[in-house]
């Protein structure tokens, strides 16, 4: 995009603008109304026992109005609020507020929604309940989508990172500024995962060649790249919702198949540059027949409780969708698990890390499924360290590979399939994200060795600037803090803690135990809710989750006053 | 963290509730409501800076000696300086009075 100084010089900018000056630009004269506000004073319960200075409406502001006489519900995240982390409140009002505008559309009242990205992810101080709050966000991005057009904007300066990626990367279109960045993992979290030489965060012309927002649009991770500007802001967001709902199957996070392809265009070990990758893919998603992306040629897999618990729970023996993503089936069931590849072309991705093609092959099998023409169900088995940290991940969009992995999951449930989840050791940040979160049911092992987080602890750790000690101090009385999996079976999206004698060698009497458990969900998630509405009906959620609640109720019964004849 | 709570003597009404501001590094919001208390302003201040009780009492008693203007105000601090705290301030009197 070339500079043209007049336009800069005579701009108003919308980068400048808070979270409710951005709501305000986009939104017709007078027409704005704001739900859940500082003057309703549901602020995070978890941050003022930490030593934390809350903000009276979370660093969330949603907004009522009509863009263009057309109505739409803005969700603006405040950049300047813990980096535009997204913790239990702020999390629940974007995912209720596009709970609100499905209704409206269900009952006939066409309601657009337009997301402001501006976000480091979940806040780690409110961890299992930012990641779990993301994870509905999607969800609740995927329900409306068919509907309503769901515009996101990432203008910048903070950017778009962390899991709030996977929701932006599912919107049915994506704006983006030359000042905006998406990506799944950050630059600094990356060197601090994978070393300064897999990314180096100082190198600011490297961050933006891969997350840069010119970047995105040449490659086709967001369609439309406009200046730092409210009017053309706004113009591009009123284009946008005008366009309308594409037809079902032609989303970006719908198309299995080219990102396939474009995952096959290139050998991870030779990876080529940014540059180049705008030749190689272009800015359309096109799919080549047969075009499979690189994977080892043989597993060699060490037998990690991913692979024992897979293949106990079927009974038979696993086979591999690729080396690092097996699948097993029986009669009335397929079970899923990503694990360990030491061989992995992706050389970030050898531990169970879900990566690029983990996140494809995983998309593959659920749409095997789906093509079926059966009401199979869906089991995750869940044991992975987390998402892939690096610099050729981010490169290829690694929030869009797994936006692709939670779109087949949520296409799954929507199309009958039961999906169960059954974390049987780590299930990490956005590694769960993209293989257990958006499951009907979710189940653990109540063992030592299960640990279910938004991070691991050294990180979480260094990034909150404290030490473990204190983290583990906190993570006492800050239920979702804390890395035990008791703990977060407390938080209300646990439907199941399972206790076994040998989570790494499991009796024949664990296995059998544990199969009863997996298929009473099953049962359950056939004859329950397809959304994931249940999470704040159950037991855990009326203690750990009351601020989730009051939020619905209160933005409910603000959305119906305000409710536009 | 700190929380203070302080109370100022105030001749004139808060018109409006008022919200100024971001808990931003370096700012602060201010959320002003009005009160049954007609002749008080009635303040709490969340701040994100331990020790410095002397110099916001100074502040605010400034500010208010000047503006002496009744209701209850929150104010949630994330390292604001004097200026940039009585700046926020003049900003919500003069939105909630005018």
């Amino acid at each position: 995009m070339t500079v043209d100084w007049q336009q800069v010089l005579a701009r108003h900018s919308f980068i400048e603008g808070d979270a409710l000056e951005r709501a305000t630009a986009l939104l017709d004269p007078n027409s704005i109304r704001v739900l859940c506000g500082p003057f309703d004073r549901i602020e995070s319960p978890w941050l003022e026992p930490q030593g934390i200075v809350p903000q009276a409406d979370d660093g969330v502001v949603i907004a009522r109005g009509t863009l263009d006489g057309r109505p739409a519900v803005i969700a603006s995240i405040e950049q300047g609020f813990q980096g535009g982390g997204t913790g239990e409140v702020s999390g629940a009002k974007i995912s209720h507020a596009l709970r609100l505008a499905a209704d409206d559309n269900r009952a006939g009242l066409p309601t657009a929604a337009v997301l402001l990205f501006e976000t480091g992810g979940v806040r780690l101080q409110e961890a299992n309940l930012g990641l779990n709050a993301v994870a509905e966000i999607c969800s609740a991005v995927l329900d409306l989508r068919p509907m309503a057009p769901v515009i996101g904007v990432v203008a910048g300066e903070v950017g778009s990172f962390g899991g709030m990626s996977i929701a932006a990367a599912l919107c049915t279109r994506l704006i983006i500024t030359p000042q905006g960045r998406i990506g799944l993992n950050g630059p600094a979290v990356i060197e601090q995962e994978g070393g300064v030489g897999e990314f180096d965060s100082s190198d600011r012309a490297l961050i933006w060649s891969i997350d840069g927002g010119e970047q995105r649009a040449a490659i086709g991770l967001a369609d439309k790249l406009v200046a730092d500007d409210r009017d053309l802001i706004r113009a591009a967001v009123v284009d946008a919702v005008a366009a309308g709902v594409p037809p079902a199957g032609s989303h970006r996070s719908e198309r299995v198949d080219a990102l396939g392809s474009r995952l096959a265009s290139f050998d991870p070990r030779n990876p080529p540059a940014p540059q180049d990758l705008r030749r190689l893919w272009g800015s359309t998603f096109e799919a080549h027949d047969g075009a499979r992306p690189a994977t080892a040629t043989a597993s060699s897999a060490p037998r990690g409780r991913g692979r024992r618990w897979l293949a106990a729970l079927a009974g038979t023996e696993p086979v591999a969708v690729i080396p690092s993503v097996l699948r097993a089936d029986t009669a009335d069931a397929t079970y899923l698990a990503v694990v360990p590849d030491p061989q992995n072309p992706f050389h970030r991705a050898r531990n169970g890390e879900v990566g690029l093609t983990e996140s494809w092959a995983l998309a593959v099998a659920i749409d095997d499924v789906i093509g079926s023409g059966t009401k199979r169900a869906i089991v995750a088995v869940v044991d992975l360290p987390s998402q892939a940290y690096g610099r050729i991940e981010e490169m290829a969009g690694l929030h869009h590979a797994i936006a692709t992995t939670t779109d087949a999951y949520h296409r799954a449930r929507n199309a009958g399939h039961p999906t169960v989840a059954i974390v049987v050791g780590h299930a990490l940040s956005g590694g769960f994200l993209a293989h257990g979160l958006q499951a009907q049911q979710i189940l653990a092992l109540d063992d030592p060795g299960v640990e279910i987080h938004a991070m691991h602890k050294s990180a979480a750790a260094r990034i909150t600037l404290r030490t473990v000690a204190e983290l583990d101090e906190l993570a006492k009385t800050i239920v979702p803090l804390s890395y035990h999996v008791r703990d977060w079976a407390q938080l209300g999206f646990c439907d199941g803690l399972l206790p076994v004698s040998d989570a790494d060698d499991p009796t024949a009497d664990d296995i059998s135990a544990v199969r009863k458990a997996v298929d009473a969900a099953i049962g359950a998630a056939r004859s329950g809710p397809r959304d994931l509405s249940n999470r704040l009906e159950s037991p855990g959620a009326l203690t750990n989750r009351k601020a989730s609640r009051a939020i619905r109720d209160a933005m409910s019964a603000q959305w119906r006053a305000t409710e536009t004849p | 963290m700190q929380t203070l709570t302080y109370r100022f003597p105030a001749t004139q009404n808060t018109r409006r509730p008022t919200h100024i501001g971001v808990v931003a590094s370096g700012d602060l919001e201010v959320l002003l409501d009005t009160s049954q208390d007609g002749d008080v302003a009635e303040v709490r201040v969340r701040t994100s800076v331990d020790g410095f009780d002397t110099i916001w009492h100074a502040t605010l008693e400034r500010f208010f000696t000047h503006t002496p203007l009744a209701g209850r105000w929150e104010l949630n601090d994330f390292g604001a300086t004097p200026a940039v705290v009585t700046l926020r301030l003049r900003q919500a009197a003069e939105a909630a009075t005018s």
